[in-house]
């Protein structure tokens, strides 16, 4: 699967490439940060305080009018103040409508998309692998059937069918344990550390998001892989196992599918980029479980775009370095493994 | 195999996709949980109330029935009314289908117009300056959602210096013209004018993106194809090198950039609902989401058959003019 | 004596790659003369394909033609740069390499035309053959027409001209004329109903058509030299023959001269009057063909002679001597004979520089230029270098 010289190909490309190394280091920061979210938030994301509602971030300041209205000589003055309001320390980038630390919810969107990311590519990964072996393996009926079927469905832009499943079928979400919180180690660090303590016990996984970004995107893993069954199907040594009477399943397991790794890892990469970003829409237009996502901070920030541009800016940054990230390394594996995909796949 | 014969046997293809993609849609309500009477009747209504407007939308009939009659319907064009506002489904959609089809024509010409020179320009001056400014383009656009980018050039250039109105649709294209001819030419330029205005931050945001795609598509062609032999072969025939650049090398480059826009087109699509959303833009996109916030199911599916059968036909453009740039393809 | 159409000295062109500088042309002489047909022979990699590319100045990064000049005769152009460019003219001669980039490039067509090894991959797929010759008239017609422009930066071709050109079909850069002139070519190389086989495309075309249509562009510009690199070696036998048979007959016809290029010496005994043998970079034995052929000097020579059991039925493939050729990595190259290691009269005095020498020749006015130390002496076994097989007696 992975053989030496794939390796040395990679570790070729990346001592050239300084955006691979860029890329890579991006990805691993964002890992990092999303894992570790409960030690690396400056406050619990969801706390409000709606007094320190619309802090600027450090180095900046708000205007705001300030009415205030008093009695003199009898009658009722009403002033209009400008004020300012100054960043605070605890708050480095800023709170939002609620107070909530902007920064803190940054970290633990990481964690949606990331999730979000990795379990719908995984999932449109194994639909589209196992519909194109079948389709690239079997030709014929079944695959005229089944490669119909994906024309058709790439007829619906995968955001469309994704509003339109979610918004049909609901916003489920599972709420899942937060490891470290469970094991009762985020209360200690964080105190020693000086921080808040009191973090999310769970994280809200949104369980349709996922499962319909893997619905809507499989149709690039099938096709790839699709690719790769026909032609491995005619190798010398295929047709020789085949004659030999190894079963279908096994010469699947054992011969296409490690041939079909490398373009099916490139694809792979591309996509976690590609459903970040659809995540980030869907959760934007508020299709989505959860409301600890960059999306739906862009969204809470767009109402207060003219005082409070850093409530909608910061998570927009997150997402393009995430997907920046993604994508040098999607362009680093491409470069170095040359596996024939170029430029298809997307949001 | 003849141009012409290819042409018919994608057209038929086509026509298959299009009916899989009607019966998808007539199967979604059947794998969407609830029933479409309850966007209907009111939330207190009773048992026969529920009973008589399933009856009277044909919720009872046998589910080969209501295909059929779903299909026959919509070979006449008729796609019902909606479950809300009483409008006829075909009559909502058409008029909102312009929008959309002008901002997603705007953006992709501002795309193709911008891109194609870019990334020719980035593939001959490789590791060069320009060369590095594109590239750093085309990473950072392509990993942009575009409804961010939106709302930063609202902050940036509307809120900030006014350059353009936030939000909405002042005039249509056509609207404007038809203005112009029967107002004469200063209400006509004005409501021209106030078009550009109000599509052009739309048209940017969706229209970045593919910009940055397609430079990134050129130049990887452009390189690859002025490597080919037969691009030395043409030098050493003495032709100018604007010529063997642009009409031999761009020309092959393009081929696989339009197959790819078309799988794209989807994402056109999708970039157009949520640049809608952005912009409050009344086009498909926002209908859509109305209609499924609401459950108004014509509409819905209503919407999805058009944008689905949008892609077929763009696709079959795009397949059209794929084999005519490359002769092989008829052939093979 | 016939007049030299091209002479070529010292011309040197590297590569400069990752693993190092490659050294694929190394000082590299020879003249062709009007009417002749020169062959270069060679095995793979012995450099001959980068020397016809330097002749036409299409060497690609990361080579570099480093040094050597091209003298090219032609009055006119000589007088037209006697002021400007006078390090670059002697006489009715110019030296190609020292012209300004634009005229080089205007060159190309009416004085050099080559033919290329692969025909399907020397021409654009998805633009028809009739077409693509017709461009390579159409900017020889416009050449005549402007010359000036043509040499100018755009070459009278710019971007705006393409635009139009593109949106207006019938266009397409081609004249009318262009066109038809592009058919009689087609016509002239022997390719049937060529009207209608102008309209397709290279992938309609068998190898054989194909490389006559190649032949048919190259025709275009008229050229006073044609390259012929490897013209036939992807070709069936029998078409093998078919094409060089045109090629003779097209070089009377046209009073061209003609460089073939290739690694078949039964081409070569054919085809030329004369001959350059190349190895490692160099050409190591240049001569008439009888010279060459009947009285070789070079044990490279020899050795390639020696593997062919009868010229009229030649191997069409040469590795007659045991061990590679270099790998011409300047870093690996050294000072002595490159053909040292494989050499089997090499001795003490190989391991040193080899110049060009005079070696006998059997006809008046025809130079027999050798790069061995044989050239002037006998084999003498006691200076033989240790592990050089004892050499074979070579009796014809
Ligand atoms: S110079 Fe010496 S080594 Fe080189 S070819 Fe001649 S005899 Fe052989």
């Amino acid at each position: 699967m992975i053989s030496p010289r794939t390796l040395r190909n990679l570790r070729k490309e990346l001592r050239s490439s300084a955006l691979a190394k860029i890329g890579i280091v991006l990805v691993l920061a964002m890992l990092l940060v999303a894992t570790l979210a409960p030690f690396m938030a400056l406050h619990n994301p969801t706390n409000q305080n709606l007094e320190e509602n619309n802090l600027p971030p450090l180095g900046f300041s708000r205007a705001t009018e300030e009415t205030t209205s008093e009695m003199q000589n009898g009658s009722l003055v009403i002033k209009n103040e400008t004020v300012l309001v100054n960043a605070s320390a605890s708050h480095p980038l800023g709170t939002n409508s609620l107070g909530q630390d902007v920064y803190s919810r940054a970290v633990y969107g990481a964690r949606t998309s990331m999730m979000v990311g990795v379990l719908g590519t995984l999932l449109a990964a194994i639909l589209g692998v196992s519909v194109g072996l079948i389709a690239g393996f079997y030709r014929g009926r079944v695959d005229d059937a089944l490669m119909r079927f994906a024309d058709i469905s790439l007829a619906f832009p995968s955001l469309v069918l994704a509003i339109a499943l979610i918004g049909l079928w609901g916003r489920a979400a599972v709420d899942i344990p937060d490891p470290f919180v469970m094991l009762g180690v985020v209360d200690p660090v964080r105190s020693a550390l000086g921080l808040s303590t009191g973090m999310p016990d769970s994280f809200v996984l949104p369980g349709t998001v996922i499962v319909v970004v893997g619905l809507v995107n499989w149709v690039w893993f099938a096709r790839i892989a699709r690719g790769e069954a026909l032609s491995i199907r005619e190798e010398e040594y295929v047709k020789a196992a085949r004659a030999l009477g190894a079963s279908d399943l096994r010469i699947i397991g054992r011969h296409v599918l490690p041939n079909a790794t490398t373009p099916i890892l490139v694809l792979a990469t591309i996509q976690v980029a590609a459903i970040i970003l659809l995540e980030s829409s869907l959760s934007f237009l508020g299709f989505s479980g959860t409301t600890l996502s960059w999306g739906f901070d862009i969204s809470q920030g767009r109402a207060y775009l003219s005082t409070s541009w850093w409530i909608a800016t910061v998570p927009g940054l997150a997402i393009v370095f995430a997907v920046i990230g993604v994508n040098l390394v999607g362009d680093w594996l491409r470069d170095a493994l040359d596996p024939g995909i170029e430029g298809e796949g997307g949001v | 195999m003849s141009y012409g014969r290819f042409l018919l046997k994608r057209g038929f293809q086509g026509i298959l996709v299009v009916w899989g993609v009607v019966s998808i849609v007539f199967m979604l309500r059947f794998i969407t949980p609830g029933s479409p009477v309850d966007a209907v009747a009111p939330l207190d209504a009773s048992a026969e109330l529920r009973q008589r407007i399933a009856e009277e939308l044909g919720l009872n009939q046998p589910l080969y029935v209501q295909y059929l009659d779903y299909l026959w319907a919509l070979l006449h064009g008729d796609m019902g009314y909606s479950y809300i506002s009483g409008i006829e489904a075909s009559q909502m959609v058409f008029t909102k289908l312009p929008a959309t089809v002008e901002l997603a024509v705007a953006s992709s010409l501002v795309a193709i117009t911008l891109s194609i020179p870019l990334g020719v320009i980035s593939a001959t001056r490789r590791h060069q300056p320009a060369d590095y400014a594109a590239t750093t383009f085309s990473l950072v656009g392509i990993s942009t959602p575009n409804f961010w980018l939106g709302i930063m050039l609202v902050l940036l250039l509307s809120v900030e210096f006014g350059l353009f109105p936030t939000s909405g649709r002042a005039y249509g294209f056509i609207e404007a013209f038809r203005i112009l001819a029967a107002q004469g030419v200063s209400p006509g330029l004005d409501a021209l004018w106030q078009w550009l205005r109000h599509i052009f931050l739309p048209a940017v945001t969706l229209g970045t993106y593919f910009t940055a795609l397609i430079t990134r598509l050129t130049r990887s062609g452009m390189l690859e194809e002025l490597g080919q032999s037969y691009v030395q072969a043409t030098r050493a025939k003495g032709l100018p090198e604007s010529l063997i650049r642009y009409k031999h090398a761009l020309r092959n480059t393009l081929i696989p950039v339009i197959t790819v826009l078309g799988l794209q087109l989807g994402t056109l699509i999708g970039g157009a609902v949520i640049t809608e959303a952005v912009f409050s833009w009344p086009g498909l996109g926002t209908t859509l989401i109305n209609a499924i916030n609401v459950r108004d199911w014509p509409i819905l599916q209503a919407t999805l058959v058009v944008i689905g059968c949008g892609f077929v036909l763009v696709n079959l453009v795009v397949d059209a003019v794929y084999a005519y740039l490359d002769p092989q393809v008829v052939a093979e | 004596m016939a007049d030299e159409i091209l002479k070529v000295r010292n011309l040197t062109t590297r590569f400069f790659t990752e693993e190092g500088q490659v050294n694929a042309v190394e000082g590299v002489d020879f003249d062709v003369r009007d009417g002749e047909v020169f062959g270069i022979v060679g095995e793979s990699g012995s450099g001959k394909s980068v020397t016809a590319l330097s002749l036409i100045d299409l060497v690609e990064t990361p080579g570099r033609i480093t040094e050597g000049e091209v003298w090219y005769r032609d009055a006119e152009l000589a007088d037209e740069h006697r002021d400007s460019h006078p390090e670059a003219v002697d006489g009715d001669y110019v030296d190609v390499r020292q012209l300004p980039e634009t005229t080089r490039r205007w060159l190309r067509g009416p004085a050099f035309a080559t033919i290329f090894q692969d025909p399907m991959s020397s021409l654009n797929p998805t633009i028809p053959v009739g077409e693509q010759i017709a461009e390579a008239v159409e900017v020889q017609r416009r050449a005549r027409a402007n010359p000036r422009r043509t040499r100018s930066r755009t070459q009278g071709y710019g971007l705006g001209r393409l635009l139009i050109d593109s949106v207006i079909p019938s266009r397409n850069y081609v004249s009318d004329e262009s066109h038809e002139r592009a058919v009689e070519l087609l016509d002239r190389v022997g390719i049937p109903d060529p009207e209608q086989r102008a309209e397709e495309y290279p992938h309609e075309f068998s190898g054989g058509m194909l490389q006559r249509a190649m032949v048919a562009q190259a025709l275009a510009g008229e050229p006073d030299v044609l390259i012929a690199d490897e013209p036939t070696t992807a070709l069936d036998v029998t078409i093998q023959a078919q094409i060089l048979n045109l090629l003779t007959e097209l070089q009377e016809e046209e009073d061209m001269s003609v460089v073939l290029i290739t690694h078949n010496l039964g081409v070569i005994a054919r085809m030329c009057q004369r001959v350059g043998v190349m190895y490692a970079g160099e050409v190591v034995e240049r001569g008439s063909l009888e010279d060459v052929f009947e009285n070789p000097v070079h044990p490279y020579t020899e050795g390639l002679l020696g593997s062919i059991p009868d010229l009229e039925d030649p191997a069409p493939r040469l590795s007659p001597i045991e061990g590679n050729v270099p790998s011409l990595l300047d870093s690996e190259m050294g000072e002595k004979c490159y053909f040292a290691d494989r050499c089997p009269k090499a001795m003490e005095s190989c391991l040193h520089r080899i110049d060009e020498r005079d070696a006998p020749s059997t006809l008046d006015g025809v130079d027999h230029k050798v790069r061995c130390v044989l050239a002037d002496r006998e084999y003498d076994e006691s200076e033989a270098l240790d592990g050089a097989t004892a050499p074979e007696v070579t009796d014809d």
